[in-house]
């Protein structure tokens, strides 16, 4: 409880008391939120090209409507037969199912070309057992079997059992294992999945429910497909999941004074200012999960050094888009050395950076634990 | 009537009594009136070897009366006690004293009842009395020989009630319909046929009518000598007398016998709870219907059944006969799915429990007319007719029995009700453990971590309870699994639920006041993200009115009282490294002093210039505007050198340690000339001797820079540098025509402007950034790191300046110096000075000026990327390496405690003394911004 509200340092503070917390998190500097201090002192550049190129190339990154039929159909037909095992499960008993629920990139339509793979999750009202997920996986596949013998239809298990997945020769649906939450104590980690995994899958249903209520509009998914193909070209941003990327696009679009939707060449820009400025860097509010109780800051799920990491990528590739690099950073040329290499940018020389992590000596890290114990101390003595 | 009856029985019980041992049934029931006894006579003879035939006799007797009493079954069940009787008969010869008391109780009422026409035409009750007797026969009998089965004994506990039941009915038969089948109309149909024979229709009378038709017959017919020895009690053959007399009085026999003995009075093998299913055949009880089926499967149970169709003795059906526990605990544990009707059946099915026997080979069944009758009574001859009487009281329990038959599926319903026929659960745990040729040997059950052999004990096992507990554990927490039937158990389980329930609800209460905790803090938040956007919108709009938006206090101020709490507890690690950084490179009081000291003299030297100069121009001047200024101002003469100003570090407090530069404008009514500077640089050197005549200064005029260098001649050196500069010159940019009348050697129009740039600037500051919380702090840093790194030095002072007031105020709360630092750091690093960004306005300048406009892209570059890796430093807590020092150790644990405890005691005790040391502590934290504004001012 007590970690879940570090955030609380402003309105504790409001109450005048004595309270402050030596941590507070607090956003960088974005320069989009501090607009009126920074009146522009030369006009805007002509930023056409950018938008043009950004189009460009979510254009490229959309699927084909051929693409897009694969992947529903599959889809459809899963989803038909998953149904009927909730409501006639039939001579199956290996477990019950609960509901099932498109999730990720298919249901957000953030969709990319040559990656027709949609993730279908399943809440089982039991418990999931690695034999019944397996069994789950051979029910569906063969009641699609029977449905279209002509299909050539592939099952195989995910790795780390989070599920498994069925392609056809166009289209791949994962299907991923849950249970419903009530269950989630009783796991045994000898006999069921991980419970991590499970959770991460239920969290997937609530991301995309929060994704259809509140990242729906176009810039948002735009964007994301262009910042996920971002990420698969540069290493320094794999650590980035695509939640991070879907809630870093969101904020970029729509976290402005007016609340209107901004256009997406002025938010691809933005997300790596504010990757730059290190929002995903210890000591930043960054991102708190909307899905998530506890205001948990979504980049805490990487490590330092992935911090450190996807920082410096951004800030490397802000600096190349700055002095005329867009294409390269956008992928319409060159390569991801650019995020490694020196290069050259119309004369100006735009050198890599450095990691700055370092492993601490053990002391140090007991700096922060100590300074929040002096402080939870504090609010026990004063409580 | 029943009263007479019993009479007579006592009274044949007598004559019984005196007979011999051998003979004594024939001679009392040949002493009884009923000519059927002397039939009886015969038996005891063939009491030994009567089996088959008398499985026909007493199936034909009971046949003799099926037409009449209907379905087959009924007839099959009837005869089963018939059996019985006629084997306990068979056994019990030895203590046949003690039996054949009783035996002539139910034969001579049943005969009685059958000898009499006229009873059996005229009254119901006689039958009842019949009936009754032919109950207690049974019961008499159970309790009397020892070998009657456990059955048995349960139909003579249940026959009373059955025959009470028909008692109470005003008609017999009517009474007996409505129990059972539809018997009413067979009886009268029956009494029409055997009104000539007697009573011979209605059981308990015919047998005894037969049996006077049939005692010739049976002197034909001596018994078959059929030498099989069969243990009723066992349930098993001998092969010889012998071997069976050894079994008899054998251990296992006699246990066996006992424990009949005392189960008898009670149910029968009452399960521990719940219903059990019984084979009657093996008088083996199973727990539920798998354990049943098992045994039904198993070889013992085949061989009973081969044994009795050998022996040609009615096998029972498979049909299981349910043994209820408790109804109350049935009804409970079945719950809804049971309804009432349903515990009636059970109820009825233990009435007649033991009637549900087949016979086998009843094929005679077809035959059966009133002469078949009369011939079934003929061979009938070798039983006795006590016997066959009691053949006529199983009968009637036969009439009974179709009710119970019909029920028969119910019950077995009941039964599978009783335990909810379950399904197999959780076949894919079980593993198959296969020996090398791959044939299945073994089972593994994963999920309960035991094996088994049996392919049927795997069946058994997934539907086990124990297995299905597991399942539920592990599998699917939903699976209903039957509660344990003690009420005790279901008390605890009901108990444990409501707890469970109690625990939920409390988790999900505490959980919900969680989210109210986090939505408060999430709405706070938002309330004051949005206020501020408010603010910022109002202070764009408010931008056209060109006042300064925040207050010295900056936007927060108010909001967060009187003290910002950041500044008095500026402890986290990067606050800690900035201030000692700050307090390293901030100038000690020696420079300080020397700085002033050299400063005010500087100054009082130039009023006196001024003065003098004023004095000069005097009479150039109009007097009267020169007193009236005077008068307004009264420090500065409103003269040709109307004041001077501190500009730049000086002004704005951001001197560092080592700075030695300072800045003075002389702002001159004027355009500065070359001669008005000379002039005051011949006058300067006299007063200052005036001012300090034991200080040495020098003085140096530089004419291009439009200004004089004042040195003073000890350590630490400092150049002051005297600038002129007038309004006129930035008035003369505006409007260039107009200015022709420049006088021909004015100083250079760039340094002046400078000199008046710096003067806003230092108005500016003063009125802006020094309000604003950590920004000198942040300033002097990075003069000092400007100054270290030479990647930065092209960031000139002014930008510097703008840049950080901007960053460290558009934050729109107080900082603390390690966040101010940092945000600035972020600033920069998210690209604020690279090409394509706003660029950074001047607001000194009228028109719109970046005032970066200096650094070239390879520097904006340079410093971008530099911030960029000195802000991941910072947020890597290497923050010493960007400030150029060593890490500082973590402070000591308790240092904030203490402050916390002595603050704490202030506020609880409010105490003068204790407050001052707090105020006092306050005034200790405040004195660096203090100082910075002094120093500034």
């Amino acid at each position: 409880m007590r970690g879940g509200v570090r955030g609380r340092g402003g309105p504790r503070m409001g109450r005048g008391g004595y309270k402050m917390k030596t941590f507070v998190p607090r956003l960088p500097f974005d320069i989009y939120l501090c607009e009126p201090a920074f009146q522009r002192a030369k006009p805007a550049p002509d930023e056409t090209p950018l938008q043009q190129a950004l189009l460009k190339r979510n254009t490229d990154l959309s699927p084909s409507p051929t693409e897009q039929t694969a992947v529903l159909n599959l889809v459809t037909k899963i989803a038909t037969v998953l149904d009927t095992l909730i409501v006639t499960p039939g001579s199956f008993d290996a477990c019950q199912i609960e509901e099932h629920r498109q999730v990720g990139s298919y249901k957000k339509g953030t969709m990319r070309t040559n990656h027709n793979v949609a993730d279908v999750v399943v809440i089982l009202k039991t418990l999931p057992t690695r034999e019944a997920v397996e069994a789950l996986g051979n029910q569906v596949t063969e009641e699609l079997r029977q449905q279209e013998p002509a299909d050539v239809l592939v099952m195989a298990m995910l790795p780390n059992d989070r599920g498994f997945e069925i392609s056809n020769s166009e289209a791949t649906v994962r299907v991923l294992v849950t249970t419903v939450h009530q269950n989630l104590r009783k796991l045994d980690p000898e006999l069921h999945l991980d419970q991590k995994i499970l959770q991460s899958h239920l969290a997937a249903i609530r991301h995309s429910r929060w994704f259809e209520e509140n990242a729906h509009h176009s810039s948002i998914k735009v964007l994301i497909r262009l910042l996920r193909d971002l990420k698969n070209r540069f290493e320094g941003f794999e650590p980035l999941s695509p939640w991070m990327l879907d809630l870093l696009a969101h904020y970029a679009v729509m976290n402005n004074p007016s609340r209107q939707a901004m256009s997406v060449h002025q938010a691809y820009r933005r997300c790596l200012q504010l990757l730059a400025a290190g929002l995903f860097l210890p000591g930043s509010a960054g991102i708190a999960d909307p899905c998530e109780g506890g205001n948990i800051r979504v980049h805490t799920a990487m490590t330092l050094e992935q911090q450190d990491q996807v920082c410096l990528t951004a800030q490397t590739l802000l600096r190349a888009l700055s002095h005329g690099g867009y294409k390269q950073v956008i992928g319409l040329e060159g390569n991801a050395s650019i995020a490694t290499d020196m290069t050259v940018w119309e004369g100006i020389v735009v050198s890599p950076l450095e990691k700055a992590y370092e492993k601490p000596p053990e002391r140090k890290e007991g700096e922060p634990g100590d300074e929040l114990a002096d402080d939870d101390d504090m609010d026990m003595a004063d409580n | 009537m029943a009263a007479n009856n019993y009479f007579g029985f006592t009274h044949g019980g007598t004559q019984y009594g005196a007979a011999a041992a051998a003979a004594a049934g024939a001679a009392a029931y040949q002493a009884t009136p009923a000519a059927g006894y002397a039939a009886v006579g015969h038996t005891p003879a063939a009491a030994a070897t009567y089996a088959a035939q008398r499985a026909t006799t007493a199936y034909e007797a009971a046949a003799a009366y099926q037409p009449a009493a209907a379905t087959s079954y009924a007839a099959t069940a009837s005869s089963a006690p018939t059996y019985d009787y006629s084997y306990t008969r068979a056994q019990t010869y030895d203590n046949a004293a003690k039996t054949a008391a009783f035996y002539p109780q139910p034969t001579s009422t049943s005969f009685s009842a059958a000898a009499d026409p006229a009873f059996q035409a005229k009254s119901s009750t006689t039958y009842t009395a019949g009936y009754q007797n032919a109950a207690a026969r049974p019961a008499g009998q159970a309790s009397k020989t020892y070998n009657y089965p456990a059955a048995g004994a349960a139909q003579s506990y249940t026959y009373p009630n059955q025959a009470a039941a028909a008692a109470t009915a005003n008609k017999n038969y009517s009474g007996y319909d409505a129990a059972l089948y539809n018997a009413a109309t067979l009886y009268v149909q029956q009494q029409a046929h055997t009104a000539p024979k007697g009573a011979g229709t209605w059981k308990a009378s015919r047998p005894g009518v037969g049996a006077t038709i049939g005692q010739k017959p049976k002197l034909k017919q001596p018994p078959k000598p059929q030498q099989l020895h069969y243990c009723d009690v066992c349930k098993i053959s001998c092969a010889g007398p012998q071997t069976y007399r050894e079994h008899l009085e054998g251990q296992k026999h006699k246990k066996k016998e006992s424990a009949q003995k005392q189960t008898a009075g009670t149910t029968p093998n009452a399960p521990r709870g719940g219903n059990s299913l019984r084979c009657e055949l093996c008088d083996v009880t199973c727990t539920g219907s798998d354990a049943y089926a098992a045994h039904i499967r198993g070889a013992k149970h085949q061989k009973v059944v081969k044994l009795h169709t050998k022996l040609g003795k009615p096998i029972p059906s498979t049909e299981p006969v349910v043994v209820p526990g408790k109804s109350t605990t049935t009804t409970a544990k079945t719950g809804a799915a049971t309804t009432t009707a349903v515990t009636k059946t059970t109820e009825v099915t233990k009435v007649v429990a033991t009637p549900k026997i087949n016979f086998v080979g009843g094929t005679k069944l077809t035959t059966t007319t009133p002469t078949a009758t009369a011939a079934a009574a003929g061979t009938a001859v070798k039983e006795e007719p006590k016997e066959a009487a009691a053949a006529a009281a199983p009968a009637a329990a036969a009439a009974a029995a179709p009710a119970v038959a019909r029920d028969d599926t119910v019950a077995v319903a009941a039964a599978a009700l009783g335990e909810k026929e379950v399904e197999p659960v959780g076949q894919e745990y079980i593993e198959e453990i296969k020996n090398e040729e791959g044939k299945v040997v073994s089972f593994n059950c994963k999920l309960c971590e035991c094996r088994f052999n049996d392919p049927n004990a795997k069946e058994m096992h997934m539907k086990g309870r124990r297995h299905r507990l597991q399942y539920k554990k592990k599998v699917n927490p939903e699976l209903i699994v039957e509660v344990k039937p003690s009420l005790r158990q279901r008390k605890l389980q009901e108990e444990k639920l409501r707890r469970q329930q109690m625990r939920e609800e409390m988790w999900r209460r505490r959980e919900e006041s969680a989210m109210d905790d986090e939505e408060r803090i999430y709405w706070e938040e938002r309330r004051r993200y949005e206020e501020e956007m408010e603010y910022f919108e109002w202070c764009r709009r408010g931008a056209g009115r060109g006042m300064p938006p925040f207050g010295p206090m900056g936007p927060m101020g108010p909001r967060f009282g009187p003290i910002p709490p950041m500044l008095r507890r500026p402890d986290s690690a990067d606050d800690r490294h900035v201030m000692a950084k700050h307090s390293e490179i901030y100038p000690k009081d020696e420079e300080l002093n020397a700085i002033q000291k050299i400063v005010s003299n500087s100054e009082k030297a130039l009023k006196m210039v001024s003065d003098d100069i004023a004095e000069a121009d005097a009479p150039k001047k109009d007097d009267g505007t020169a007193s009236e200024s005077k008068d307004e101002d009264g420090k500065e003469l409103p003269r040709t050198l109307k004041g001077v100003m501190r500009v730049g570090v000086l002004a704005k407090g951001l001197l560092l340690q080592g700075d030695a530069d300072v800045q003075l404008v002389v702002l001159c009514a004027e355009k500065p000339t070359r001669t008005l500077l000379e002039r005051v640089a011949n006058l300067m050197p006299k007063h200052l001797a005036t001012v300090t005549p034991d200080e040495k200064y020098a003085l140096k005029l530089s004419v291009e820079q439009a200004s004089l260098i004042i040195t003073n001649q000890t350590e630490p050196q400092i150049n002051v540098t005297v600038t002129l500069t007038s309004p006129l010159m930035r008035d003369g940019a505006a409007d260039e025509p107009t200015a022709s009348k420049d006088p021909p050697d004015v100083l250079d129009k760039q340094k002046c402007l400078e000199a008046l740039a710096a003067l806003r600037h230092a108005k500016w500051f003063q009125a802006r950034a020094s309000g604003v919380q950590s920004c000198v702090i942040v300033i002097r840093i990075m003069r000092e790191l400007c100054q270290r790194v030479p990647t930065w030095t092209p960031l000139n002072t002014w930008a510097l300046e703008l840049l950080v007031e901007r960053v460290v105020a558009s934050a729109g709360f107080p900082l603390a110096p390690g966040d101010a630092l940092r945000r600035v750091l972020e600033a920069i690093a998210s690209g604020l000075l690279l090409p394509g960004t706003p660029g950074l306005i001047d607001p000194c300048e009228k028109e719109p000026v970046d005032t970066l406009s200096g650094l070239t892209a390879q520097e904006r570059e340079d410093i971008t990327a530099s911030a960029q890796h000195a802000l991941r430093l910072m947020a890597f807590r290497q923050v010493h390496k960007i400030l150029g020092m060593d890490a500082l150790p973590p402070p000591k644990f308790n240092r904030g405690k203490f402050n916390r405890k002595r603050r704490r005691d202030n506020s609880c005790s409010g105490e003068n003394g204790d407050s001052e040391g707090g105020d006092g502590k306050k005034d200790k934290k405040e004195d660096e911004s203090e100082a910075a504004k002094a120093d500034a001012k």
